[in-house]
């Protein structure tokens, strides 16, 4: 294999956000290291300056279709990593809103907790770009470093204490599967870019591989049943750490999958197509029954996530060009409905310190705005009509039946049902159950502005969504040639004749 | 000239959104008395609104009228196309004219949240006025899972019995159980309708216009299919027995406002008539299909009558009359022929009038006595005989005595069922017998014979508003028991037009552009 790692300027463009981003991050430890008198809401303010700027150069590239590879076809700049990375960076610049208020709880290091989430981020802008399995082992460390410290930030409390550790120890071993796993494909093909290897037969050696790569991934994505860091970690964490870490990774995984699946691997699909059939009706099963039972609001959201990442599954699943279009869709709704929830959480608890859902009571008269807001919320993660989550479930199960696969759908609705439930417990313990103590909850207004935007993306998205389904489909138009073959395979209806 | 007066102003849009609007208009009032009259305000408006439709509807003509299209999601095919023919136009009317009655009764018994009540009320009206007018599939989906969040907090916050919490969540979670199976032969529909597409090279690729789907031929095998998972959404909403169990609880535990929209408006089985039946002409008529159905309707009409005759609780009665009324309807509509589908659309209105009329009764009897238990009742035409002569009127009503409306859908119904099987009209005419039994049986026990010990001395009789309310119900249950032609004709060109559809192996769509026919 020959690097050629002459650099031309042509090609740094093709970096550009995330030079600007790391330049940015270097700004942001200057500032914090020479200014320590400043206070860190304006350290808050200056990384989401430099978010939005690179937001805006990403947009710019998207609009002016800005493409290209570097380093050897390590880094794809196309357009569905442009898409990764704007909802990367749009999740941290609400996550990074929403910390703002949690930040002081944090006995040290206040300034470094901004430096952290924007690195995390960084990281996870490579991962959306990655195209060899070299550059996603380095890019998922990377991005999973930051996180390693953010879990574990609040030093004195034993959950997250505990948290940390769960998800370090978990961490570093889907690394090492990961590892493990590249090194089996590397030895059996001899080849690391993605798009080398669709050619290659199918050895067992190959078929390990790449089931070791998947376990990593399924770490990463929570995946039943490789998911039993997530309800501990999300429960310890720092509460805007939990919302980043339930939303960023998941998308940037996702993109690792979807070039994994569709192009590495696009020619054995019919041996894959059970995995994930199996792992999507685990996770969904599992992840909603458990649901039921959780009494703390945070681990109810970390199942809840569990059952969601099962139903974007369903899509990677389908395998088509829909599938994707389906999946970049989805986490779009997902983004918004669950950012948004857990900033109803952080309002909540910052007002009245606890995050058991019996302590949600009568939260309509206490606060009908939040309320209301976690309503919307809980609505489109339950997928009900008009909102975005509808949307999303709706497009993928039409990706689904369109691929024939009936017992996936099936598991899939009955699960709509099962989450219903506990969704409408939280529902009613805010609207009917008596209030204990009746003051009212107050909201900052970085808050604020965060359930704004979370409640605008729901409620948009879900009555006018044909824009960003324009957007979805021209981010996977390199999966086109995915519809057609595919559907000879599972034809789900017969066609008529004469 | 009618084109011409109706054609760009989107009235439908008007009466499906002005009541939601009206919802959030009210969150700005506080005073109680205000909301109340806002309320009133926009259901009269809304009504008056609907009566607009009504008289400028051409009747004896089975297109779609008033429709408006916009497409909304052209990649998924899906539009925001509203309608109303002659199965639908009706509903319209019925759902405006018992908001008003709800709004009305509700002025007094709502005691506690009277904003909350009053706009979850209204939002009821749209997505149910949503589920009359949409013709896309998806639109229509939309409105029918959005009725489920109003109704949840209807019964859970504003119910008399102890067990709503329970109630609601069970009518919450056995709806959305039958829809989502629903939702799948939705999205079939739209997969059939995108290979037929890119076997003919059509420019629209995915769809869920009902007008559109009807242009596309359905292989039978794919047909039966469907017909079965969009069974399961409309028989849970209906209730059609065996899936019934949730009834009973919303209806005797939910507010009165609730029981008289959940068992007044029939969503389900207009849902068969609307889509199931035009959409999956060949699966309705299979042996097999027809047979379940109906011996589940049958059953249905004993098994609801039977019950009702033991229930000690009038709301009880009442749930269980309406198991037997959906079971006549089922019956009619699967006899699959002129009358028997004219007469299934008549009794929905019909029951609109006489099962929602009979629950304010309940609810004017709750008021009195607080309960609507038996027990607490006896004799009592003597101190309230305005009650009790309204009771009568609207009993008669529902077990369908001739001169009423009742009698009008059920002779049709029982006509088409004998024309169909004997043994279907054999079997459904002993519905009718019991049906007597039980409403005179309790009426007797209820209001005439001796006094009753728990009734008290200082009865009042009907209110100036339950007045209106029972007045306006009796109205049009004379009009259409003694005069139902301007119903009839108003249903006619679209039930012929149905019966039309089913008779012929064409794919001859029910007021669609004659485009794509035939392949």
């Amino acid at each position: 294999m020959n690097f050629d790692l002459t650099i031309s300027l042509a090609d740094l463009l093709l970096l550009l956000p995330e030079i600007l981003l790391t330049c940015w991050l270097c700004v942001l430890l200057i500032v914090d290291f020479a200014f320590p008198r400043l206070p860190k809401e304006q350290l808050a303010y200056l990384s989401v300056v430099g978010l939005v700027a690179t937001l805006g150069c990403l947009a710019w590239f998207d609009l002016n279709h800005i493409s290209g590879t570097l380093f050897g076809n390590m880094f794809v700049l196309d357009r569905m990593a442009l898409f990764f990375k704007m909802f990367i960076v749009g999740a941290t610049i609400l996550v990074v809103l929403a910390s703002m208020e949690y930040v002081n709880r944090f006995a040290f290091f206040r300034g470094e907790y901004y430096f952290l989430v924007v690195m995390s981020a960084l990281g996870m802008m490579f991962m959306a770009s990655a195209n060899d399995l070299l550059s996603v082992f380095v890019t998922l460390e990377f991005s999973t470093f930051g996180f390693y410290v953010l879990v574990a930030y609040l030093r004195n409390d034993l959950a997250s204490n505990e948290a940390g550790l769960k998800f370090f120890i978990l961490g570093v071993f889907a690394a090492g599967l990961l590892a493990y796993g590249i090194s089996l494909v590397y030895g059996e093909t001899g080849k690391l870019v993605f798009s080398e290897m669709a050619s290659a037969p199918a050895t067992p050696g190959l078929m390990i591989g790449f089931l070791l790569i998947f376990a990593a991934l399924g770490f990463k994505i929570g995946a039943v049943p490789f998911h039993s860091w997530i309800p501990d970690t999300y429960h310890g964490a720092p509460t805007p750490v939990t919302a980043f870490l339930s939303i960023a990774p998941k998308g940037a995984a996702f993109a690792i999958l979807l070039r994994i699946f569709f192009v590495a691997l696009a020619t054995f699909k019919p041996m894959w197509i059970f995995l994930l059939v199996g792992v999507s009706i685990l996770s969904m099963t599992y992840a909603n029954i458990v649901a039921i039972a959780q009494r703390n609001i945070k681990r109810l959201l970390a199942y809840s996530g569990i059952a969601q990442i099962g139903n974007v599954l369903i899509g990677l699943a389908a395998g088509t060009k829909m599938g994707s279009d389906a999946i970049l869709f989805y986490l779009l709704a997902y983004l918004f409905a669950n950012i948004g929830a857990f900033t109803v959480v952080i309002a909540v608890s910052h007002a009245i310190g606890s995050d058991e859902i019996q302590d949600y009571s009568g939260l309509n008269r206490r606060s009908p705005f939040l309320a209301f807001a976690m309503l919307i919320f809980l609505l489109s993660l339950a997928g009900v009509p008009p909102l975005a989550g509808f949307i999303g479930k709706l497009y993928i199960f039409v990706a689904a039946i369109k691929e024939g696969l009936y017992t996936l759908i099936t598991v899939g609705l009955i699960n709509i049902v099962i989450s219903m439930y506990y969704y409408l417990i939280v529902v009613k313990t805010m609207y009917i159950n008596e209030p204990v103590d009746l003051s009212p909850v107050s909201i900052s207004s970085p808050l604020k502005a965060v359930v704004y935007v979370g409640l605008a993306g729901t409620l948009l998205i879900g009555i006018y969504p044909q824009p960003f389904i324009d957007w979805v489909e021209a981010a996977t138009l390199m999966f086109s040639h995915l519809a057609a073959p595919s559907a000879a395979v599972t034809p789900p209806i017969p066609p008529f004749g004469g | 000239m009618l084109e011409e007066l109706t054609a760009g102003f989107p009235i439908l849009s008007c009466i499906l959104f002005l009541p939601l609007v009206g919802a959030a208009v009210l969150w700005l009032f506080d005073e109680e008395d205000m909301v109340r009259t806002s309320a009133l305000t926009i259901a009269l408006v809304e009504l008056a609104l609907s009566i607009f439709v009504l008289l400028r509807f051409i009747p004896e003509s089975a297109a779609m009228q008033f429709a408006e299209h916009v497409r909304w999601i052209p990649a998924l095919g899906i539009s925001y196309h509203l309608g109303v023919d002659g199965i639908s136009v009706l509903f319209v009317g019925l759902t405006a004219f018992l908001t008003v009655l709800v709004v009305v009764y509700s002025w007094d018994t709502i005691r506690h949240q009277v904003k909350l009540y009053m706009m979850c009320l209204l939002a009821l009206e749209t997505t149910t006025m949503g589920v009359f007018v949409s013709l896309d599939l998806i639109l229509f989906f939309v409105f029918w899972e959005l009725m489920l969040i109003p109704s949840y907090f209807l019964i859970k916050l504003w119910g008399g019995g102890a067990e709503r919490h329970y109630a609601a969540l069970k009518f919450v979670l056995y709806t959305l159980l039958g829809s989502v199976f629903m939702l799948v032969g939705i999205a079939l529909l739209n997969i059939n309708f995108h290979q037929w597409a890119s076997l003919h090279h059509t420019d629209q690729v995915y769809s869920f216009d009902l007008l559109e789907l009807l242009t596309v031929p359905i292989p039978i095998n794919q047909q039966i299919l469907i017909f079965w998972l969009m069974f399961m959404g409309f028989a849970f909403k209906a209730p059609v027995f065996p899936f019934h169990t949730w009834l009973p609880d919303a209806l005797m535990e939910g507010p009165i406002g609730m029981a008289v929209v959940l068992a007044g408006l029939k969503l389900g089985t207009f849902g068969f008539m609307r889509f199931s039946i035009p959409l999956l002409p060949d699966a309705s008529k299979s042996e097999t299909v027809v047979t379940v159905v109906v011996v589940l309707g049958l059953c249905a009409i004993l098994y609801g009558a039977l019950m009702a005759l033991i229930q000690p609780d009038f709301r009880g009665l009442l749930a269980y009359s309406s198991i037997s009324h959906l079971g006549f309807i089922v019956v009619g509509l699967f006899a699959l022929n002129y009358q028997g589908l004219q007469g299934s659309l008549l009794t929905m209105i019909n029951l609109g009038f006489s099962t929602a009329g009979l629950f304010f009764i309940a609810g004017f009897l709750y008021s009195r006595q607080q309960t609507t238990h038996l027990s607490a009742f006896g004799g009592m035409a003597k101190q309230v005989p305005l009650l009790a002569t309204f009771f009568l009127i609207i009993g008669l009503a529902s077990i369908g005595l001739p001169g009423t409306n009742g009698f009008v859908g059920e002779f049709l119904i029982l006509l088409g069922a004998f024309k169909a099987k004997w043994w279907f009209g054999a079997v459904a005419v002993l519905g009718v017998i019991f049906g007597a039994a039980y409403f005179l049986w309790y009426y007797e026990r209820a209001m005439l014979g001796p006094v009753g010990k728990a009734v008290k001395d200082t009865m009042s009789d009907l209110q100036l508003r339950e007045i209106v309310i029972a007045v306006s119900l009796s109205v049009m249950i004379l009009w259409i028991g003694l005069y139902p032609s301007p119903f009839l004709r108003i249903m006619n060109g679209s039930v012929q037009a149905l019966v039309d559809r089913l008779n012929h192996d064409s794919v001859a769509a029910l007021g669609a552009p004659a485009t794509g026919q035939g392949h």
